[in-house]
C-alpha cells in the first residue's frame, strides 16, 4: 500500500511539472493609443475562445483599464499555444482632456476619461515591468512610427529581453505604410495586419506560436 | 542634524522618531530638515515668518536631492526635505498658529507636511492614499496630551531608511508645488512665493538651477499635472516605479499600491 502511494505521489509530482512548464505565457498587447490593440485583442479573444475581450472605439483611451483573456488556446501547425492576451491602455506621453471634447464629449467627461487614461499608462507600464512575459507592440502603420513613445516601449522591451513580435496594423486603410515600419525597428519582424478585417491573422497566429510558444 | 525644531533649535537625526509626536522640548510641531550634506553651517531657523535674506534659492536647493537617484535612500530627501517648505508655505491655513502649542493640539507636522496645502481644509481626516501606514501611525498623538510624545517611539520597529523612505515615496507632493515645478526659473523666485522661505540657509556650490529643474521633471515626477484633465507622463519613471499607481485624485494627489516588499531592500 506504501509503495502504491508512494508511486501514485510520484507520478502526480511529474505530472505537476508538466502542468507548471506549460503555464500559459501571458502576453501583453502595447502600443500608443489607437493602433487596434482591443480591436486585436478582440480578433484573436473571438477566433480562439468565441469572446470579446473589451468595447473598441475610434475615441483615444477607450480602453483604461488592462483587460486579460485568460487560457487562450492557439492551435498551428498541430501545435497548441496557450496565452493570457493583456490588452493594455494605449501609452502615451501626454493626455488632454481637450482631445476628448472633439468628440462630442462634455467636459467633465472627458477629464474623468483624460485622468483615467493616465492611470491606464501608469496601469500599463507597470505591466510592462512585473506581469508579461511577452509583447506584441501594435503600430497604427498609416501613422508615423518614429515617436518618443515607441522607441521608449520597443527599448524597454528589447532591455528585458521580452519576446517582441511588431505588427503594422490598419492595412486596409488607405494611407498604409508597412515598410515605414518595418524601417524603424529594423531589428524585429514586423507583421502586416488589418485586425478589423480579419487580413493576414493566420501569420499573425504563426508567429504569435512562433515567439510565445 | 537632518531635521530641527524651528522653535526651539533643538536638532534630530535623520529619521528620528523622537520628533514625530512634537519637539520633545518645546512641544513645537514645526521641524526643517537638512540633508546631512548641509549641515555645515546650519542655523536655527526662527520660524516661518523671518524669512532670511537668501531665502529665494531655497527651493531649487530641495530640489537637487531627487535628481540623485542612485540609491532608493536618495529618495528620501525631497519630501523631508520640503517639509518646512511647505508649512511655511501655508501662514493662512493656521499652520503656523500650531507653532507654540503642544503637539497634541495639531497634527505633528512630519506627517502633513507634503498635504498641508490641500488638507488644511479637513486636517483630521484619514487621508485617501492608504499606501502611508508610516505616516498615519505617527500622525495624531494618541495620549492627546503628551507633548514630548515617548509613547509613539517604541511603536515602529522599522529602520529609519524605512520611515523616511515610506514618508517620501508616499506623501504627497501639493498642487502648488507641481505648478511652482513647471515654472521658469525666473519666476519662481520673483512670485515671491512664501513657500521660499524654507530651510534657506544653504551653501556650498550650487549646481545649475536650470538643470536641476529640467533634471527633476525628466526624473523625478512620473505624471505631472499640468491643469485639471492635461497630464504629462514620464514614461522612464512610472515604469521605473516599483509601486503603482492605481488612481489620481483631483487634488494631484496619487493612490498608490504599495509593492509587498516595500522596504526590504532599504534595509
Amino acid at each position: 500500500m506504501g509503495l502504491l502511494t508512494n508511486l501514485k505521489d510520484s507520478i502526480s509530482r511529474v505530472t505537476d511539472g508538466l502542468f507548471a512548464a506549460d503555464e500559459p505565457k501571458r502576453i501583453g498587447i502595447y502600443g500608443p493609443p489607437n493602433a487596434g490593440k482591443t480591436t486585436l485583442a478582440n480578433r484573436i479573444a473571438r477566433d480562439w475562445t468565441g469572446d470579446a475581450v473589451g468595447p473598441e472605439s475610434h475615441i483615444p483611451h477607450e480602453t483604461r483599464r488592462a483587460r486579460r483573456k485568460e487560457n487562450v488556446e492557439i492551435e498551428r501547425n498541430g501545435r497548441k499555444v496557450t496565452i493570457d492576451i493583456v490588452d493594455t491602455p494605449g501609452v502615451t506621453t501626454k493626455v488632454d482632456y481637450k482631445e476628448f471634447l472633439d468628440h462630442d464629449m462634455e467636459k467633465d467627461d472627458a477629464v474623468r476619461r483624460s485622468r483615467e487614461a493616465t492611470e491606464g499608462v501608469a496601469e500599463a507600464m507597470h505591466w510592462l515591468r512585473e506581469d508579461v512575459d511577452g509583447v506584441i507592440y501594435v503600430l497604427d502603420s498609416t501613422t508615423d512610427p518614429f515617436t518618443q513613445v515607441n522607441t521608449m516601449l520597443i527599448g524597454i522591451i528589447e532591455s528585458q529581453d521580452l519576446p517582441a513580435l511588431i505588427l503594422a496594423n490598419k492595412t486596409d486603410l488607405p494611407g498604409s505604410d508597412v515598410q515605414q515600419i518595418a524601417n524603424a525597428f529594423p531589428q524585429h519582424e514586423t507583421i502586416p495586419l488589418s485586425a478589423l478585417e480579419g487580413d493576414n491573422m493566420d501569420e499573425v497566429y504563426t508567429k504569435i506560436a512562433e515567439y510565445f510558444g | 542634524m537632518p531635521h530641527q525644531c524651528t522653535t526651539c533649535g533643538r536638532t534630530f537625526p535623520d529619521g528620528s522618531k523622537e520628533m514625530l509626536s512634537g519637539c520633545p522640548d518645546c512641544g513645537g510641531n514645526k521641524f526643517q530638515f537638512k540633508p546631512a550634506s548641509e549641515t555645515a553651517d546650519e542655523q536655527p531657523s526662527s520660524g516661518g515668518d523671518e524669512p532670511p535674506a537668501t531665502d529665494r534659492q531655497s527651493p531649487p536647493t530641495d530640489r537637487q536631492s531627487p535628481t540623485d537617484r542612485q540609491s532608493p535612500t536618495d529618495r528620501q530627501s525631497p519630501t523631508d526635505h520640503q517639509s518646512p517648505t511647505d508649512h511655511q508655505s501655508s501662514p493662512a491655513d493656521g499652520q503656523p498658529a500650531a507653532d507654540n502649542r503642544p503637539a497634541a493640539d495639531s497634527h505633528p507636522t512630519s506627517a502633513d507636511d507634503a498635504t498641508a496645502a490641500g488638507d488644511a481644509a479637513a486636517p483630521e481626516s484619514p487621508r485617501p492614499d492608504s499606501g502611508t501606514p508610516d505616516d498615519q501611525s505617527v500622525t495624531p498623538n494618541p495620549s492627546g496630551s503628551d507633548p514630548n510624545g515617548s509613547d509613539s517611539e517604541h511603536v515602529r520597529e522599522r529602520s529609519e531608511e524605512n520611515v523616511a523612505q515610506a514618508s517620501a515615496r508616499s506623501d504627497v507632493v501639493s498642487p502648488d508645488e507641481l505648478d511652482r515645478a513647471s515654472r521658469d526659473v525666473e519666476s519662481a523666485p520673483a512670485s515671491g512665493d512664501p513657500d521660499s522661505d524654507a530651510p534657506a540657509e544653504t551653501e556650498g556650490p550650487r549646481p545649475d538651477i536650470d538643470d536641476l529643474r529640467d533634471e527633476l521633471n525628466e526624473q523625478f515626477e512620473s505624471i505631472r499635472i499640468v491643469s485639471p484633465g492635461k497630464y504629462e507622463l514620464n514614461l522612464m519613471e512610472l515604469y521605473d516605479r516599483q509601486e503603482y499607481i492605481i488612481s489620481l485624485q483631483e487634488d494631484g494627489r496619487y493612490v498608490i499600491e504599495m509593492p509587498d516588499a516595500w522596504g526590504i531592500q532599504d534595509e
